[in-house]
């Protein structure tokens, strides 16, 4: 399956180019670009790991895209994104993020169902890749 | 602007029989409305005979502290503060036999965070006037003071796109089509096929609430079903508007109780409900973590004429005090009436930390929201994929574009629907940040994703020559003109 | 690679270019005539700069006909003494560069080896990294670039930005572009101990020291922006200054020269304010003499502090 999270996951996978583009449309918006990892794709998890700061300074995106690679390097078989984030007053959150990278393959998720009172069931989604341990889900 | 009489001394001010409200106090030409005033704007049309200064008087009187005759009861009273004074009169642009009356409030005379008291106040009595030919409500200046009573939205733009996770694009939603029928099975997999296709919403219709073909329970289960179906086999947050309107306000939160229990992140109201229910609601999704979403059933019986009744304007800033997450405020190019620049307004009310004066889209006054939530704006009503770039262009990022029969009319099916559907924003949306110029483009940037995604080339096929063209019925007064230099 | 160039799609395919209307429509030409008509004397180098614009142009122009495939080298090494323009001439080809669209943003960062290289391990890399990230789009330009190099010290971190250096300059041409500057000599050296850069640098420029002559035309560019001004004995006296001043140590052209004429404005405030009985105009207020001139050590022997 593709997990489809994130703003662009419907369209074909970004080339370097493409990233460049978008990235700098941001910066020149006045937002910081943060690259972001993890092997967990639940979709509440809000917390992937942060690769290096949010990068506040830098004018062109080419500084992004090379951290990405840089990143590629060490978490190729991972989840990657990028994110925008805004810090004007009624904003202070994300105003873009999507994924860059992707692992081979993508086992989806498992849905269970546990029977509560009446016709109710209580829904919780697991990742398949969690049967391993971090670290070790995506090779 | 004509000059109408000042007021009287106290004593022919007050000795008992028919005075001009005139002359009663309700208008002052001179006043200074205060920074905590409650300021509406009228558009009046008088009766023939009527003069205009009187008309706007009575208006202000009529809502707020007088009656047709002089009572001396009035002198138990500090009854200079409580009287509403019209403090300006203006012809309107186009039409000879109409004006704007200017109204001020003063805020002790509303009860801090009761919607229903601000509209009894000032809508409850009036309308109905006799030397009224017509009387519409344009637009309310509403004081910091006031606003700070109000919870405001549940949730609000921010939080929403945070729980969802997605951000930098609208969000996605359609209603379950047919309006009416589908037993709660049924209704179930249309839910499904539209969220795994790619949807973030499907919307009950304002009318399903509880009826023979499908009980609200069922209704609810099966649809929880489908949700978290759909969000396992796409690793996305994905929700269904349930909607919890009923009769009574016990059996509302017996409803919307068991969307909690069912782990919705959002529900659905009726304005229909009426104003104190939509407060209560906004209230229990506070306590609930619940984004609450507000379809405006009725609305139009009031506010699409331009002389009389109430402007969408209006109710969009009481729904924001009220504390609605999600309101529907009209699409520009779809089926239902909305022209640009009164929907752009409309928008700006939503979802801005401040409006400044625009007559050009109907803001008349210049409003702070004091740090309010902001409220997402939900287009609805005939849109489709080939209209994706107008959608964006007049409307913006932050809105929810619903197509209803825009997916589930798909020849391919509704997962296909909501695929193209999502193909073609997404595509629009890379296409903007990327520099080019998307509304003039629009067209071909779609044809392109296109190629790439064959439920779009469909849709794009069926649907391209289908347009709603007529003539607003509401269009704003003012209308910018180019100077030459 | 998009630059914000005022050009059009290069998609399509050129048949023909229009080198005169590229060299006005680009702003090239405005930059050159700005580098004549705002920088005094540098003729060497004003002269090298003009045949790389050519050079940059015809490969843009070819570029565009299809004829190019690698992106050209465009890092550069400035050698010369301090205060011959070096960093001014770098933001002009920042400039330059933009509007040829060989750079994304034209901005210039400014380093010496102290913001590249840390004091303790594992501090060097992520440094340097931060300012080429900061440098992308625009171009770098690295004073005294040989300080990076101390082999005499083991434990120096200077090599492994060094290494950075390299590689970025290698695989990111599109992204920055690289000047290194410094003396002479010391310019020398340090690339016969470093190949690496050598081979990787385009574009060798001179920086020759100014001329008296041109000095003191320079002196009294500084003099005029200041809202002061020379009379004949005091501009005499400045070229003798001049004169004197390039024979003594730790000479520095340009800069030499301001800061004479800082000393001089503070000694003719202090004239002025001793002298004046009553109250003073503007013209005596901005009278540069003589003797604020010739009062400075540099006429007896040794240099002012």
């Amino acid at each position: 399956m593709r997990v489809t999270q994130g703003t662009f996951s419907f369209l074909p996978d970004f080339s370097d180019q493409q990233i460049h583009e978008q990235v700098q449309y941001c910066i020149d918006n006045g937002w910081a670009v943060s690259i972001e990892y993890t092997d967990d794709p639940h979709p509440r998890n809000t917390y992937w790991e942060m690769w290096g700061h949010p990068m506040f300074d830098n004018p062109d995106a080419a500084a992004v895209v090379y951290e990405l690679n840089e990143c590629r390097k060490v978490y190729g078989s991972y989840y990657i994104r990028i994110i925008a984030f805004d810090s004007t007053p009624g904003w202070e959150s994300i105003r873009l993020s999507f994924i860059v990278n992707r692992p081979a393959n993508e086992p989806g998720f498992k849905l269970n169902r546990t029977e509560v009172k009446g016709r109710n069931i209580q829904y919780s989604m697991t990742p398949y890749s969690s049967d391993k341990p971090q670290g070790s889900r995506y090779k | 602007m004509p000059d109408g009489d000042k007021k009287i001394d106290a004593k022919t001010r007050y000795s008992a029989g028919v005075l001009e409200y005139k002359k009663m106090g309700y208008w002052e030409p001179d006043y200074e409305p205060k920074e905590t005033d409650i300021i509406a704007l009228f558009r009046i049309t008088p009766q023939d005979g009527v003069d205009p200064i009187e008309a706007a008087a009575a208006v202000a009187g009529e809502s707020s502290t007088a009656t047709w005759t002089v009572v001396w009861t009035d002198r138990l009273t500090a009854c200079e503060k409580y009287r509403a004074k019209a403090y300006r009169v203006d012809p309107t642009p186009n039409n000879p036999n109409e004006y704007f009356a200017y109204i001020a409030y003063e805020l002790d005379l509303f009860e801090p965070g009761s919607i229903a008291n601000l509209t009894a106040s000032i809508i409850g009595n009036v309308f109905g006037f006799k030397p009224l030919k017509a009387l519409r409500l344009e637009d309310m200046r509403l004081p910091v003071a006031y606003i700070k009573t109000f919870q405001g939205p549940a949730t609000g733009i921010v939080v929403e796109r945070e729980r969802l996770n997605c951000y930098g694009r609208p969000l996605l939603g359609a209603t379950v089509k047919p309006k009416l029928g589908l037993s709660g099975r049924n209704y179930g997999r249309v839910v499904y096929e539209a969220l795994k296709g790619g949807l973030d919403f499907t919307k009950d219709d304002e009318n399903i609430n509880s009826q023979p073909f499908m009980h609200w329970r069922d209704r609810f289960l099966y649809c929880m079903e489908a949700v978290n179906r759909a969000s396992a086999a796409t690793g996305e947050v994905k929700g269904t508007y349930l909607n919890v309107t009923a009769g009574t306000m016990e059996e509302m939160y017996k409803r919307a109780e068991f969307a909690k229990e069912l782990g919705s992140v959002i529900v659905m109201i009726d304005l229909v409900i009426g104003y104190t229910a939509i407060q209560s609601m906004a209230k229990w999704a506070r306590d609930n973590d619940m984004i609450l979403h507000l379809h405006r059933a009725g609305h139009s019986t009031y506010t699409r004429q331009k002389i009389h009744g109430v402007s969408f304007r209006v109710i969009a800033k009481w729904m924001r005090l009220a504390g609605v997450d999600h309101i529907h405020a009209g699409t520009v190019v779809g089926k239902l009436e909305g022209d640009p620049a009164t929907t752009k307004g409309y928008y700006d009310i939503c979802r801005e930390e401040h409006n400044p004066v625009s007559l050009e889209t109907g803001l008349f006054f210049e409003q702070d929201w004091a740090s309010l939530n902001k409220v997402m704006p939900v287009a609805s009503g005939g849109i489709h994929a080939g209209q994706m770039h107008q959608l964006i262009h007049y409307l913006g990022e932050d809105v929810v574009l619903q197509f209803g029969g825009g997916t589930i009319g798909h020849p391919q099916g509704i997962a296909a629907g909501a695929t193209a559907n999502r193909v073609a924003l997404e595509a629009m949306i890379y296409a903007r940040n990327a520099g080019k110029d998307y509304l003039a483009e629009g067209p071909a940037i779609l044809a392109e994703a296109a190629k790439n995604c064959t439920p779009l080339r469909q849709a794009l096929d069926i649907w391209k020559d289908v347009t709603f063209d007529y003539a607003s019925t509401d269009a704003p007064d003012f209308v910018p003109t180019t100077s030459v230099s | 690679m998009k630059s914000e160039h005022t050009e059009q799609e290069p998609q399509q395919a050129v048949s023909e270019v229009n080198l005169k209307e590229e060299f006005q429509q680009s702003g090239v030409s405005d930059i050159l005539s700005e580098l004549d008509n705002d920088l005094i004397g540098l003729e060497p180098v004003k002269t090298r700069i003009k045949e790389t614009a050519s050079l940059l142009l015809v490969d843009k122009a070819r570029e565009k006909l299809g004829l190019v495939n690698e992106p050209p080298t465009l890092h550069m090494s400035f050698s010369g003494n301090p205060g011959t323009g070096k960093t001014t001439i770098a933001l002009k080809i920042a400039n330059l560069l933009f509007r040829l669209g060989y750079v994304r943003k034209g901005h210039l960062v400014s380093v010496t080896r102290d913001d590249l290289v840390g004091q303790y391990i594992g501090h060097t890399a992520p440094k340097t990294k931060e300012v080429l990230k900061k440098a992308m789009g625009g171009v770098l330009f690295i004073d005294e670039a040989y300080y990076l190099y101390r082999p005499e010290n083991e434990r120096d971190y200077g090599q492994e930005a060094i290494e950075i250096l390299l590689q970025v300059m290698e695989n990111n041409r599109d992204d920055l572009v690289v000047v290194l500057a410094g003396y002479k000599d010391k310019m020398d050296k340090f690339f016969e101990s470093n190949p690496g850069f050598r081979s990787r640098i385009a574009h060798h420029i001179d920086f020759p020291d100014y001329s008296n002559d041109e000095l003191l035309e320079i002196a009294e560019v500084m003099v005029t922006g200041m809202n002061y001004k020379f009379n004949p004995e005091s501009k005499q006296a400045m070229a003798e200054y001049i004169a004197l001043r390039r024979k003594q140590p730790h000479f520095a052209n340009a800069r030499s020269i301001r800061n004479a004429l800082d000393r001089a404005r503070l000694r003719q405030a202090n004239r002025v304010f001793n002298d004046s009985k009553g109250p003073i105009g503007a013209s005596f207020l901005s009278q540069i003499e003589d003797v604020d001139i010739k009062q400075s050590r540099v006429f007896s022997g040794g240099i002012d502090k």
